[in-house]
């Protein structure tokens, strides 16, 4: 032991420079702690929050029943009951639409499939309850969530590119609808 | 009213100013450790309740008084009704003697009372450590009596520790008595006025300059030994948070483990008051005299003593919460052969040192 590490021991450097460390980390006070109910952080542009369903312009539903968020959903969340429109036996729409919110991983392939996008993520996050059956959401529940997130609507399908609008708009090498 | 019951008026008074300082004391310690503890780990520490989580120990206190009483089945139940209740008595009554202003008298309803210490006993600090010492049987009691295996081992640790730095704790303070002659802790506070160079931590005499008498190694001995004795961390190992759940109070709920954890903040002021008393001069402020007594404000020179030995007891608690935001917790044999193989020689080396030069040249 040579008489540096002696003298280092008995004078109890390395808890003196660990007791300093903590100090400045004091003097110089600087908290990584956001106080979350009071201030919230900016979420990113692409964040993934609540899924809705969304309405055109005039509020007619965008969905058309067509089952695919339910095929491309890997959790099993959506459940669509589909039905025709009453009075117009070539257009469809969704009877009846759930979403259990539970199981929900918020992948986002749901949104990606559907053709008139009709599903939506919005940036709403603070959905904690205390009845889990609070989270099996229906239809109207959906709606209300895509009212109050997305305020700015699209125009109704035939107004958009007429010449677009009837293929399959998820084909992303398709030119896209404007806006 | 004959003078004895007057007496026990006057002196239960006494005490219940002096336990209500006690209890107030111990209620900012929890709200400041846990502040400065955020603060040094980068944190907020509480801000909820009140501004700036100012009456956090308020609510912690009403939590833990409506919250269930559990006694574990198996539990020895007198026992285990017992241990806390003994280590809260234990941690508050070593307050007695301690001395937080001058030796000034006082004269009321026909009584001479010393109104800054409750007894003024001329074997004082001899009584702090014999309380000090009981407090364990506290801790085993509760460790023991909970019939779970972490209560226990929290409790044998907490056996195996108190007696190895207890040992320390006594042989430490040695020097300051050889120093003092004598065992009053007002006496001890008194031989040392008149500057900080009086003071034992620095031991010098009041003929010289020189440190020949310091005690500056006891005091380093005394520290570390009370951080240990009051089971803080690093020396925490009785209720190791990773290892025994809580240590002796896992299966303790309600008021019965607040008990604990007041006695256990009750111990640390304890200890620092005596820290404070023993070696920095209590309340003696670090220059001759007062300042209050040199603008003519003799009979208001009390409130500036106060404020010295307040300052050095919150000095001490600031440097057990500075300890904890720091070091990690030892290891058992570590923790063991530390007391018994480095701070017991060097306190008994201290007392022959001090012996020596005490002979050689008196003060």
């Amino acid at each position: 032991m040579t008489f540096k590490t002696w003298l280092k021991t008995i004078t109890f450097y390395e808890i003196l420079v660990g007791m300093k460390t903590t100090m400045s980390h004091m003097l110089h006070y600087k908290p990584i702690t956001m106080q979350y109910p009071h201030e919230k952080r900016t979420l990113p542009d692409n964040y993934r929050g609540m899924l809705a369903l969304l309405r055109y312009e005039d509020g007619t539903e965008k969905c058309v029943g067509c089952d695919l968020c339910e095929a491309a959903c890997p959790s099993r969340v959506i459940r669509v009951v589909s039905a025709e429109v009453p009075g117009e036996p070539t257009k469809r729409y969704s009877k009846e639409y759930y979403m259990d919110m539970t199981r929900c991983l918020f992948c986002g392939l749901c949104v990606d499939a559907c053709p008139v996008d009709a599903l939506g993520m919005t940036r709403e996050y603070e959905w904690s309850v205390y009845d889990k059956r609070q989270l099996h959401l229906n239809k109207e529940q959906l709606l209300a969530i895509g009212d109050r997130s997305f305020l700015v609507r699209e125009k109704q399908l035939e107004l958009q590119h007429p010449n677009v609008a009837f293929f399959n708009v998820a084909f992303k090498h398709l030119p896209q609808k404007p806006g | 009213m004959t003078e004895l019951s007057l007496r026990l008026v006057v002196s239960l008074a006494q005490i219940l100013a002096e336990m209500t300082i006690v209890m107030i004391t111990v209620a900012t310690m929890t709200y400041f450790e846990r502040k400065v503890l955020g603060w040094m780990q980068d944190r907020m520490g509480p801000m909820e309740v009140g501004p700036y989580g100012l009456l956090q120990p308020i609510a912690d206190g009403i939590k833990l008084f409506f919250k269930e009483d559990i006694i574990p089945a198996g539990a020895s139940r007198a026992m285990f009704k017992l241990a806390p209740v003994l280590t809260m008595i234990v941690a508050m009554i070593g307050f007695a003697v301690i001395p937080f202003g001058p030796d000034i008298t006082m004269t009321m309803f026909g009584l001479t009372i010393k109104p800054f210490v409750v007894a003024d006993i001329n074997i004082g600090i001899l009584y702090v450590l014999a309380i000090a010492s009981i407090g364990a049987y506290g801790i085993i009691l509760g460790g023991w009596s909970s019939n779970s295996k972490y209560s226990l081992l929290g409790g044998l640790r907490s056996a195996a520790q108190v007696i190895s730095y207890e040992l320390n704790v006594g042989l430490a303070i040695v020097g300051v008595l050889l120093l003092s002659g004598t065992l009053s802790l007002v006496q001890i506070t008194e031989a040392q006025a008149g500057g900080f160079w009086h003071w034992f931590i620095w031991g010098g005499r009041p003929d010289g300059f020189f440190p020949i008498h310091t005690q500056i190694f006891a005091f380093v001995v005394f520290v570390i030994s009370a951080v240990a004795e009051t089971n803080r961390i690093p020396f925490d190992l009785p209720e190791a948070e990773s290892e025994l759940v809580a240590g002796f109070f896992t299966e303790y709920s309600g008021m019965r483990f607040a008990f604990y954890v007041t006695a256990e903040y009750a111990n640390m002021l304890l200890v620092s008051c005596v820290a404070a008393s023993l070696f920095l001069g209590g309340w003696n402020a670090p220059y001759p005299g007062t300042i209050l007594e040199y603008i003519g404000l003799e009979q208001l020179a009390w409130i500036e003593h106060i404020m010295w030995f307040t300052g050095k007891v919150y000095l001490f608690l600031f440097l057990f919460i500075w300890l904890r935001a720091t070091l990690p917790r030892l290891r058992y044999d570590q923790l063991m052969r530390f007391g018994w193989k480095v701070m017991l020689p060097i306190a008994l080396a201290n007392i022959v040192i001090t012996a020596l030069t005490l002979y050689f040249f008196p003060r």
